[in-house]
């Protein structure tokens, strides 16, 4: 069990990370999910130790390793946790066989125990193969299994990792999720996962943490994200398509196109692209688009145009050449309603 | 498509490059070399071999002087590293306060002089053994021993305190580089900082200590100044001043031997280095985003190592430099700190003092040698970048199996060459003139090919490290706009590797004006350089002048120096905090 | 290379011997106005002090300039070898010391010849003429702190310091490292019957040659090493181990006599031990040659004339820079400096430095060995 109690942190007087309150149970795939810049990384390096909170609390369990209030931080190898760097961070002058050891040395385990540790750990990841050879003969995909290798070998009971899979083609990020997900299983540790990739937010998280600005916009399982988005935030920026924020001034879509469903709200409407439709003419509940883009998906097509200023996107079964002219249908209500600072009102 | 087309796209792309680069090094390097090696290979000549290899007299003239220099340069080198590393780890990685003034001095003591601070050391530690009277410690009643005094001790902790700013700058550089998250992943295992330090960062920059290691230990095997001034008296000979020695007392051909044989034995050194380096595999750093170092915190050793690393950076450069003022001050060289003048900087000529001689700025010759100095320096650090970055445009977008390789060692051979050796070498092949070619002694043309060939290894590793940094995309760009090979070289190449070049360039003046192991051999009348004004006050006996002119170099060198800091200022990251 | 040198050899006597006898015959009033025509003469000197002779020379000779360069011997020897076979002839005058190296090297190839001027002649005793003009004599010679002992030389016999109380405590210049040092080795061994004499006078019995020891000078060299004789790089550590004040026992050395002139102005007590038996130390000259391919052959005869000095006493502006205490004018005309011994009253060797040539290479190898 992971638990977070007002955490904040500020670099100089800048403030990265405030008051950040959650709580995981043993076992959970937690994963900070946010744009570059919006604390994530900070928090994970807090729960490793490298870097040490300016407020709140952080217990692994029943145990405090750190606590702003005390002034007290525990040391990074006594947390029983082990961290993935974005970079891998293989030391170059060992080889695969000696990255993977080197942390049980430093446990000081016997000979046998350390061997017996080592290969299972490369057996999981399936580096075994690479045991001789140096970092910079393997490719980065081995690096990363060397690296989770390295991170599990001496059974942390937190693992964390700062967006391992940002530097791998896409193909190797599909497989390297599963295996991430098999691992963690494996061990039955609780992991806390950095990322700004909702796919893999989606995919593997029990919990997901969406940050912005330091803060926290959402804590819920990914389902919730999708279904019940907290604020226009997490709105735009979960989902594939993301949904549609369309203008709504006075209970108007646009301001000229009143809907009772809108119950007189200024803001945004939340209009999924499944619920959005192509019609060949223009209606009451149409409204007209300039095409921008046609992507094929899943064996339908989502069809993008430019409405008033705004890329608004739908999931169609369209066949044939697009017209030069587009008309999306409203849905009879939208399945959110947020204010215009981003707070949801419905 | 035209033959001469045809011709072209049938040859590797660079061929014309390497094979230009490889006949100027040819010429500047490898031809002194071959013509004083051919030279005591000549018949009447051939006995000078074996009168130092396998005769009587070997075991003075060769074996004993090749231990004590290779005892100095594995010495010196291991202290460098050790000293040069502690302080660049201290300064890179570490929350040290006054980190810049530490990281600035640090670099100075390589710009004083050897024998200056071989001066200084013999004005504290000498003892009364050799008579006239003891340096500053016997002066305050504490009995000095000889070891401490002369011999190898002094000479290498002399050289040490020299060298050591060579191996912090490399060391502090590599350091810098280090990615941050190694040292991180390595904290997260919970070893302590101790085993971060030996089981991590060491390992990981390595490479780089052995590049300082093998510098510092070039420099100490050559260096003539300290080994004479403090290894003489007990009658400590190394190579070098066995060979300045020899060629002095008119045995030419052997001090010849000597100088090819210190070539040879420094070879085969830093090729046993080169083998340490070569068994550690990929060592080439892993891509990725590299977090910024997280400087350890030194907690309660923080003092007691501040003060330690001040002390090595004030004993090795303030020190030497104040007794080289009080030098050019005192009229007696055996009391410095009394009856100062500023007579032998600005006097006029007195015939009841100093047997006559003005001071030296009233020293007509000074202003010439000043002028000559800058004016070389300049040239030479001129001359030594250009082909600097044309070997390092061939050896990292043209590379050439075999020519490549050539060319590669060829550039850094003159680190191998003691100056003396290379200023032999020098006059020997130019001296006599080669078919049309002019004989090019007493020129200064000769003076500044062999300067600007001892600053090769220089100029092309900071060429190499420039270009290598201009992606070759804009090259290629460029070539696409039909733009030749030397119009690349000017427009894009030189404009986007400026700033380092810059800094090389004042790296190699720096070391041009402060050399005197090239220059003693080569100069002549028509070039008085500074370092050799300095050497004839010396050998005159006229030693506040000589200080005076040694201070008037080490102003130069400390202005460039501090320009050079200037316009790098950026490029020391490990500066910010 | 070897095509210059022929064409030189061949050329030279062809079209230089009746000039350059005429000119050698030439009273300096008619050297003058040929001086003149010529404007111009280049000296490499041994040492810094041709500066002032250039100053002096200059004035007393308007319309010519005068060159001069300073370097050591060696390298002149160097610099002169290398220009000859690149068929330059930059230097007229030539001014060094190391004779036996200069006649070995230099005038045996004919690098170098000599010249004495006519107005100088009856003035220098015949060793001083040939084979090449010397100028003035040094020393290098045994000398002592007279503050440390005031009452006068504390040896009186070179066999002295190879007695155990001046173990350690006898110093001099490397002999390897600097070419007088070695030619004043090179002389005790060419003084072995001298030296065996004074060994039966140090100890009172003949001398026993050490197994492989040829002569006595050998055995006193051999001798000198082994009671641990110290070693500098430059007469300067030399003169402050010697001379410093304030020394209870200061050692003692070889050095140049007329090093004494600085006593004042750098606090030593340097004084020479003149009653030393066979001698105490060397004698050697500064000689004086003509580039035989120099451009300027009257002016360069101008300029060696003016370098020997004038008909004062002193010999004028072109020899003061020379006329030190404890150096002398190889012209008996000219009167010893009035605070050193005169020449006549000093102990020391003359060099021979035709005999020096012969052995010193092997007296070199000898002290190699010792070291």
């Amino acid at each position: 069990m992971i638990t977070l109690s007002h955490l904040g942190k500020t670099f100089g007087g800048a403030q990265a990370v405030s008051d950040i309150s959650l709580t995981v149970p043993e076992g959970a795939f937690l994963v900070l999910l946010g744009p570059s810049g919006c604390g994530k990384t900070t928090i994970l390096r807090m729960l490793a130790g490298l870097e040490h909170p300016t407020a709140g609390e952080i217990r692994f369990g029943d145990t405090a390793v750190a606590d702003a209030s005390r002034g007290y931080v525990m040391e990074p190898g006594s947390r029983n946790a082990g961290l993935v760097f974005q970079s891998y961070a293989l030391w170059p002058h060992m080889t695969v066989a000696g990255n993977v050891d080197w942390p049980l040395r430093v446990a000081n385990l016997g000979r046998e125990e350390r061997r017996a540790r080592a290969a299972e750990a490369m057996e999981m990841l399936g580096v075994a193969g690479l045991a001789a050879r140096y970092p910079g003969e393997i490719s980065g995909g081995q690096q990363q299994r060397v690296a989770i290798a390295r991170m599990i070998a001496p059974r942390p009971r937190v693992l964390l990792f700062d967006e391992p899979l940002s530097n791998l083609d896409a193909t190797l990020r599909v497989e390297m999720r599963t295996e991430l997900m098999r691992v963690h299983r494996a061990t039955g540790a609780t992991a806390v996962y950095v990322t700004h990739d909702q796919i893999e937010a989606m995919t593997m998280a029990t919990h997901v943490a969406v940050m912005n600005g330091g803060r926290i916009e959402q804590f819920d399982p990914p389902e919730r994200l999708l279904s019940d988005p907290a604020s226009a935030f997490v709105a735009r920026f979960i989902g594939t398509p993301p949904a549609n924020l369309i203008p709504v001034q006075a209970g108007a879509w646009f301001g000229r196109m009143p809907d009772p469903a809108l119950r007189g709200a200024t803001g945004h409407g939340m209009v999924r692209a499944e619920d959005l439709a192509l019609a060949d003419a223009p209606g009451p509940d149409t409204f007209a688009a300039q095409p921008v883009e046609v992507v094929p998906m899943a064996g339908r097509r989502l069809v993008t145009g430019l409405a008033e200023g705004q890329r608004v996107t739908a999931v169609t079964d369209l066949a044939g050449p697009v017209p030069s002219e587009l008309h999306f249908r409203l849905p009879p209500a939208p399945a959110a309603i947020f204010d215009p600072k981003g707070n949801r009102l419905s | 498509m035209t033959a001469r087309a045809g011709l072209r796209a049938r040859l590797p792309a660079g061929l014309g490059l390497n094979l230009g680069v490889l006949a100027l090094l040819a010429l500047l390097v490898a031809a002194p070399l071959m013509t004083i090696l051919m030279q005591t290979l000549d018949p009447e000549r051939i006995g000078a071999w074996s009168d130092v290899l396998a005769s009587p007299l070997s075991r003075n003239l060769f074996w004993l002087p090749a231990l004590n220099t290779m005892a100095l340069g594995l010495g010196v080198a291991a202290g460098c590293v050790l000293i040069g590393g502690f302080l660049a780890w201290l300064v890179v990685m570490t929350d040290m306060p006054f980190r810049g003034l530490v990281g600035f001095l640090a670099t100075l003591p390589f710009m004083i002089p050897s024998f200056a601070t071989a001066l200084a050391w013999g004005t504290v530690f000498r003892n009364g053994r050799v008579g006239g009277g003891g340096g500053l410690l016997e002066g305050m009643g504490i009995a000095v021993p000889d070891a401490l005094a002369w011999g190898m001790t002094p000479t290498m902790i002399v050289l040490i305190a020299h060298y050591y700013a060579l191996g912090f700058t490399v060391i502090a550089a590599a350091l810098a580089t280090v990615n941050g998250d190694l040292v991180e992943a390595a904290q997260m295992t919970g070893a302590s900082r101790r085993r971060v330090l030996f089981g991590i960062v060491l390992p990981v920059v390595m490479p780089a200590l052995i590049a300082g290691g093998s510098l510092c230990f070039a420099g100490a095997v050559s260096n003539f100044a300290a080994p004479a001034l403090l290894g003489l008296p007990v009658r400590m000979q190394t190579l070098s001043t066995r060979l300045f020695g020899m060629i002095e007392i008119g045995q030419v051909e052997r001090g010849y031997v000597l100088a090819i044989l210190l070539i040879g034995l420094s070879a085969v050194f830093l090729a046993l280095g080169n083998r340490l380096l070569a068994g550690r595999r990929s060592f080439a750093t892993i891509s990725g985003k590299g977090g910024r170092a997280r400087r350890f915190a030194l907690g309660r050793a923080r003092g007691p190592l501040t003060a330690l690393a001040l002390l090595i950076c004030l004993v090795t450069t303030i020190l030497p430099i104040l007794l080289l003022i009080a030098a050019s001050l005192a009229p007696m060289a055996s009391s410095l700190f009394s009856g100062w003048t500023l007579h032998f900087w600005i006097g006029e000529a007195d015939p009841a003092f100093a047997r006559g001689q003005a001071g030296i700025f009233n020293n007509p010759q000074l202003l010439r040698a000043l002028t000559l100095t800058v004016a070389i320096g300049a040239v030479v650090a001129f001359l030594a970048n250009v082909i600097g970055i044309l070997v390092a445009v061939a050896l990292t977008r043209h590379r050439l199996r075999g020519i490549s390789e050539a060319v590669s060692q060829l550039s850094f051979l003159p680190m191998l060459l003691p100056g003396i050796a290379f200023g032999a070498a020098y006059i020997a092949l130019y001296g006599a003139p080669i078919g049309p070619l002019p004989a090019l002694y007493g020129t200064s043309v000769l003076l500044a090919l062999a300067l600007t060939a001892a600053m090769l290894p220089f100029a092309v590793q900071t060429g190499r490290a420039t270009v290598a940094q201009i992606s070759g995309d804009i090259d290629e760009a460029a070539r696409l706009t039909g733009a030749g090979f030397f119009r690349r070289i000017g427009a894009i190449t030189l404009p986007l590797a400026s700033r380092g070049l810059l800094a090389s360039l004042l790296l190699c003046f720096v070391n041009v004006i402060s050399d005197l192991a090239i220059v003693v051999l080569l100069y002549t009348p028509t070039t008085p350089l500074l370092s050799v004004l300095s050497y004839r006050y010396a050998s005159d006996g006229f030693h506040q002048f000589a200080n005076a002119v040694t201070l008037v170099i080490l102003s130069i060198s400390t202005l460039a120096a501090g320009l050079a800091t200037l316009l790098r200022g950026r490029n020391r990251p490990w500066l910010s905090s | 290379m070897r095509t210059a040198i022929l064409s030189a050899c061949l050329t030279l006597p062809l079209a230089a011997p009746g000039l350059a006898q005429d000119l050698d015959a030439l009273p300096p009033a008619d050297l003058l106005p040929l001086a003149q025509a010529e404007g111009k003469v280049t000296v490499y000197a041994f040492t810094s002090r041709i500066g002032r002779v250039e100053t002096a020379f200059e004035a007393a000779y308007p319309g010519i300039d005068m060159v001069g360069f300073d370097m050591s011997s060696t390298e002149m020897i160097a610099r002169l070898r290398s220009e000859a076979g690149a068929g330059i002839a930059n230097a007229d005058v030539i001014y060094v010391s190391d004779a036996p190296l200069v006649l070995s090297e230099l005038l045996a190839s004919g690098l170098i010849a000599p010249y004495v001027p006519p107005r100088v002649a009856a003035a220098l005793p015949d060793s001083a003429k040939a084979p090449l003009l010397q100028q003035r004599l040094s020393t290098k010679v045994l000398m002592y702190n007279e503050e440390s002992y005031p009452d006068g030389a504390p040896v009186g016999n070179l066999w002295d310091l190879t007695r155990e109380e001046w173990s350690g405590k006898v110093v001099m210049v490397d002999p390897l490292q600097r070419g007088d040092y070695l030619d004043l080795m090179t002389e005790i061994v060419l003084r072995s019957d001298e030296m065996a004499t004074a060994y039966e006078a140090a100890f009172g019995q003949p001398i026993a040659l050490d197994e492989g020891v040829a002569d006595a000078g050998r055995q006193f060299i051999t001798d000198l090493f082994q009671n641990d004789v110290v070693l500098f790089g430059s007469t300067d550590d030399v003169n402050v181990a010697i001379g410093a004040k304030g020394q209870e026992a200061a050692p003692i050395g070889f050095t140049s006599y007329s090093d004494r002139r600085d006593n004042e102005d750098e606090g030593w007590a340097l004084q020479v031990a003149n009653e030393v038996v066979p001698a105490n130390g060397i004698v050697f000259p500064a000689l004086l040659a003509l580039n035989p391919e120099g451009q300027n052959p009257a002016a360069a005869r101008l300029a060696i004339d003016f370098l020997m000095g004038d008909d004062s006493e002193t010999g004028g502006e072109g020899f003061a820079p020379f006329y030190v205490a404890g150096d002398w004018a190889t012209r008996n005309d000219i009167t010893p400096h009035p605070d050193a011994i005169p020449l006549a009253e000093f102990n020391g060797w003359q060099i021979d430095p035709q005999q020096t040539a012969p052995i010193r290479a092997e007296v070199a190898d000898l002290i190699l060995q010792l070291q």
